[in-house]
């Protein structure tokens, strides 16, 4: 077996995120004009999210805050677990919602973690607001000034109208601010914020080391196998286990992928997570749409992904391999594969 | 960008044109080229100002080839803020002009305004109140004064006045746009009186931007613009209001505050002349022998097309010498005491009086042998003795400077005016306070020297309808008249017809109250940031807003909202207003209750979150009891053939639109109006709204209970805060160049202009 390794690694901003979701929880969130409350829906669609977001950035971290009765809790804190989430989210379908939410208290609240994050991570908060209303406890304009300095960008999502406090608090720290007008077009402005931001000019990059544990299957029958308890499950009552990742410097154990080691500081990850995190910094470039009739006469007959027959009306070329598919790969490719499986084919041929 | 209007090169100063600024230029000059009057509205936030300087900025500067000929634009607005964004927009446009053309033009554009918001003087500019600062200039820069500088150097005088009046009228204002503060700098560098250095200015101006007094007040006007060209055009920005102003402008309130003010104002008089005629009496015999000569030069002047008639100051009297019975200044002072005893007696009266000009002159001859004549002078020979006896301080005088104004009038029209003496206030009858109100009721006698001395006067506004009662009232006869639509690509406007009542009878109904607040519950909770209330009146905010706190509403509302109250008091109302921008500015939501004829619905823009939502409660009808208005009213039906209901109606429809135009400010701007009352419904009122707002009326806004209204609102809301780009404007509602001169354009825009 090949030893664990560690590697240098070039971070920047759009790689690690470092996300606060502000669910308002409010009086307004009662509303039933999202079925069957405003809460219940909103809750499920952040699941949703959750597993969106770790999908495509799995190395970035996530907190939940909750704000009502003018004041703001931390329903999860930063953390790359979505399970955890997912768990406190579906606990949290029984809030009572009561008075007003606090736009202060929550960015304060969200700060307060994310001023320690370093710069080469982004520093984002997402509110999902319902109310039109917000109970400061001084000045949002001041903690605007606050977060532009912190680097921080706010991006709301608006429930029911437009709220010139939100649009201000977007604008002046680099967020985009929408409302909904039904359920599906609330699913897809979250889904939106799956994706990383375009950085700021001003982002800083930088080099940091991270391991690349290997995952072992340790059994019995093994004579160097030391069962070792999972650090990121000492909580919960789980025995030791014999397999799992070890980290590359401590050999601390953990089950799950990725993790920033517990006892040393090393972020553990996985090759995969890193693709698919680098794949924002390195968008694959757009397919040239043409029309079908214009290849058809040069023999190509065929989508070079699915081999198919090319029948619909127009085709995609890649820029670099000149390959051809049709739209259904098209989309596969730039949504969920995030390069050419032609380029890579030939990459490796030679 | 360049546009050819039926043959004129305009300058324009943006890219993109509306196309109703485009159909609205064309009227305007349609209206310039027949050297008549014209009435046009069109909705606020499309671009009025600018259009209207474009085309007569243009059409000044080819008036050289043209026959006719404008060589002066005189642009007056309502309020100070308002006259400084003409002047901004004016300057947009000389800046284009100088980009386009690549030469320096000299045109020379200037506002005006008064002592108080020009005033440079350390000592004087630092006073609270317009009146003081009026009259501690005066008392600084009368002739007398200082001519008796020359006698005792210790006599403060103003050395900006002195430094103008010594070299400032020599050399012409430099050609530029000024505005307020420009004017005071450079009255600053040049050490010289920025107020009277524009009005020197304004002579020779080709544009002047001033306020409506200064045309139609005939106190003022006599003073700033008589010599005013009369090749010029006038522009009446924000019009909707001008009959108010001109009856304002030319009625007198006497109580018996006045009156006691007025036998101070006397005695002064008395003892002054005492003195001067113990050290100075060759100067009233001077003043005596100016009189036996007459009015003569104002006559001259008048003749010779050189002066601005004056309604105090009639015609007929001009040509005659002052009569000999007020000459002398102690008979002329006799005279006043005899004058001011016989209001006083008149003043003790313990039942309503209503008499015409005519019946109250016989009274006054009869009871104390004023004849009418005499009368007539009263205004002109109080001037000259003020004059005479060199009093410093004017503004001490204006209790008996305002009885010698109403003894003229009186004696001057014997139409168009009415006497009411009333014994007390009706809502106070058990307080005795006398008042004598000397009302006008023909709007068109202060506004008729304008419209007989200048060549075209445009009257404009966002509310202007229904067009033809404009030209009725003010006794004009238009060129044009038009009313233009916003085009819009969405509908930014979403007005619903709430179907509640407030018909006088019902009005005090626990469940009309009940409703109201409701309805306010609601909306509240779905309309971000700021909402404008209307009540008709402010006793009637007062009971509903009393109910609304024993039924607990109020509470339930300041749970979603704070509440301001607008009230009577300026200075709790401006405090309010502040309060409430602030609460919608930092996302705490606010809701301002006031009061249509107010304030707040007259001047103040409620711009995007300021304002999302404006609910109309009832029909802003007038006090109908009251006296002066039912003689206003028959005076109307006798005169003009306006019915009184429709006069009412129309007066009430024109303050509903006025309150809820104040939300939207632009096409940017978006927000809900509500009309909370059935009767809006009704085709009457609905047929007098301006056009853009009855073009958003449909079946689906009509009679509408709380929920739907909510349920709208809400739909509205959402689809208004989805992102806003100018690219889906353009073509539409926003043209460039080659757009505008498509054929199908030009087509869609000659429907825009709504002739009547």
């Amino acid at each position: 077996p090949t030893e664990p390794f560690a590697l240098i690694i070039c971070i920047n901003p759009r790689l690690m995120r470092h996300l606060f979701v502000v669910i308002d929880c409010s009086r307004s969130m009662e509303d039933q004009d999202l079925k069957p409350n405003r809460l219940t829906s909103t809750l499920k669609l952040m699941e949703a999210f959750i597993d969106g977001y770790f999908d495509q950035n799995p190395i970035s971290q996530v907190g939940i805050i909750t704000t009502k009765n003018k004041r703001a809790e931390k329903l999860t804190d930063l953390a790359g677990n979505p399970k955890k989430h997912i768990a406190m989210l579906k606990k949290a379908v029984d809030t009572v919602c009561v008075g007003e939410p606090s736009l202060y208290n929550s960015l304060k609240l969200a700060i307060q973690t994310l001023k320690h994050m370093p710069g080469h991570t982004s520093r984002e908060i997402l509110i999902i607001l319902s109310s039109l209303t917000t109970c400061d406890p001084a000045n949002i304009y001041e903690m605007t000034k606050t977060l532009k300095s912190l680097n921080v960008r706010v991006s709301i999502i608006g429930l029911s109208a437009e709220v010139r406090v939100c649009t201000v608090l977007t604008r002046e720290t680099g967020g985009s601010y929408h409302v909904i007008l039904d359920e599906s077009h609330f699913k897809e402005l979250l889904m939106l914020h799956v994706k990383p931001p375009p950085t700021s000019s001003s982002s800083e990059c930088s080099l940091i080391r991270m391991g690349f544990p290997q995952h072992t299957i340790g059994s019995l029958a093994d004579q160097d196998a030391k069962p070792a308890f999972s650090m990121s499950h000492l909580d919960s009552s789980s025995g030791p286990s014999l397999g799992g990742y070890f980290c590359p410097q401590c050999h601390s154990n953990y089950t799950e992928l990725p993790v920033e080691c517990k006892v040393c500081g090393l972020t553990l990850v996985s090759a995969p997570h890193l693709a698919r995190s680098f794949h924002h910094l390195f968008p694959l470039d757009a397919f040239i749409e043409s029309p079908v009739e214009e290849h058809q006469r040069n023999g190509y007959d065929f989508c070079q992904a699915c081999q198919g027959e090319l029948k619909d009306k127009s085709i995609f070329t890649c820029p670099s391999c000149r390959s051809v598919f049709c739209v259904e790969c098209d989309l596969f490719i730039h949504d969920s594969l995030h390069c050419c499986p032609s380029c890579i084919h030939s990459q490796t041929a030679s | 960008m360049k546009l050819n209007i039926e043959g004129l090169l305009v300058y324009f100063p943006y890219d993109y044109i509306y196309p109703e600024q485009y159909s609205y230029m064309l009227e305007l000059k349609r209206t310039l080229d027949a050297k008549g009057h014209g009435v046009l509205e069109m909705p606020s936030g499309t671009g009025k100002t600018i259009s209207l300087l474009s085309l007569i900025v243009a059409y000044q500067r080819v008036s050289s080839a043209f026959p006719l000929d404008v060589t002066k634009l005189i642009y007056c607005s309502r309020t100070v803020p308002e006259i400084e964004k003409v002047v901004e927009e004016l300057r947009k446009l000389m800046e284009f002009y100088a980009k386009e053309t690549g030469e320096r033009n000299n045109f020379l554009a200037l506002a005006l305004s008064s002592r108080k918001n020009l005033c440079i003087h350390p000592e004087v500019s630092s006073l609270r109140f317009g009146k003081e600062v009026d009259g501690k200039c005066h008392s600084l820069t009368a002739s007398y004064i200082r001519a008796q500088r020359h006698v005792n150097p210790n006599q403060p005088v103003c050395r900006f006045y002195e430094e103008f009046d010594a070299v400032g009228r020599q050399v012409p204002l430099p050609a530029g746009i000024y505005n307020l503060d420009d004017l005071k700098d450079f009255g600053r560098r040049k050490g010289w009186c920025p107020y009277y250095l524009a009005r020197y200015a304004i002579l020779h101006a080709n544009i002047v931007v001033y306020s409506y007094h200064y045309l139609l007040d005939p106190k003022i006007a006599d003073l700033v613009s008589k010599e005013l060209a009369k090749k010029s055009v006038v522009v009446f920005d924000e019009a909707h209001n001008i009959d108010n102003v001109c009856i304002d402008s030319m009625s007198v309130n006497i109580t018996r505050r006045t009156l006691d003010r007025c036998q101070n104002n006397v005695d002064t008089l008395q003892n002054t002349i005492q003195k001067i005629k113990e050290t100075d009496a060759a100067k009233l015999r001077e003043e005596y022998r100016r009189l036996v000569e007459g009015l003569k030069e104002a006559n001259v002047a008048r003749e010779t097309d050189i002066y601005l008639s004056n309604p105090v100051l009639p015609d007929e009297i001009l040509k005659e010498a002052v009569p000999g019975t007020i000459r002398t200044a102690e008979h002329f002072v006799g005279f006043l005491r005899r004058f001011l005893e016989y209001l006083k007696s008149r003043l003790r009266v313990h039942h309503v009086v209503q008499e015409s000009a005519p019946q109250f002159l016989k009274d006054i001859f009869d009871k104390v042998c004023i004849d009418r004549k005499p009368l007539r002078f009263c205004a002109e020979r109080l001037q000259s003795l003020l004059r005479t006896l060199e009093i410093a301080d004017i503004a001490d005088f204006s209790a008996v400077t305002l009885i010698s104004n109403f003894a003229t009038l009186v004696s001057t029209y014997s139409q168009g005016f009415t006497i009411i003496i009333e014994p007390f206030e009706d809502r106070t009858p058990t307080i005795a306070n006398p008042v004598l109100h000397f009302s006008c009721m023909d709007p068109s006698i202060a506004i008729k020297p304008v419209f007989q001395r200048f060549q075209s006067v445009i009257i404009t506004s966002g509310t202007l309808s229904p067009l033809d009662i404009y030209p009725r009232i003010l006794d004009f006869r238009p060129v044009t008249m038009a009313s233009f639509t916003m085009t819009l690509n969405t509908f930014n406007v979403c007005l619903c017809l709430v179907a509640l009542s407030s018909k006088f009878e019902t009005r005090e109904d626990f469940a009309v109250i009940r409703n109201y607040g409701n309805l306010l519950l609601e909306m509240s909770a779905v309309v971000p940031d700021g909402i404008v209330a209307f009540f008709t009146s402010y006793v009637y905010m007062e009971n509903i807003v009393a109910s609304w706190y024993e039924q607990g509403i109020l509470e339930n509302i300041q749970r979603n909202k704070l509440i301001f109250i607008e009230t009577q008091d300026a200075a709790e109302t401006s405090m309010a207003l502040e309060k409430y921008q602030e609460a919608c500015e930092n996302g705490r939501g606010a809701i301002l209750l006031s009061v249509a004829r107010g304030k707040v619905s007259e001047g103040i823009d409620f711009v995007h979150h300021f304002g999302r939502a404006v609910i109309m409660f009832g029909v802003p009808y007038v006090y109908t009891q009251s006296r002066i208005l039912k003689a206003r009213l028959e005076y109307l039906r006798d005169q003009f053939q306006i019915r009184e209901n429709d006069f009412l109606t129309f007066d009430a429809m024109r303050h509903a639109a006025q309150c809820v135009g104040r939300a939207i400010r632009g096409k940017t701007d978006y927000g809900l109006m509500i009309f909370a009352d059935k009767r809006y419904a009704r085709a009457d009122k609905r047929g007098k709204l301006p056009r853009w707002i009855q073009e958003h009326i449909n079946d689906g806004s009509l009679n509408l209970t709380v929920d739907e209204t909510v349920q709208l609102s809400k739909h509205f809301l959402r689809q208004m805060a989805q992102p806003f780009r100018q690219e889906d404007q353009l073509g539409l509602s926003l043209l460039t160049l080659e757009q505008l001169e498509s054929e199908e354009m030009l087509q869609k825009i000659t429907q825009i202009a709504h002739q009547t």
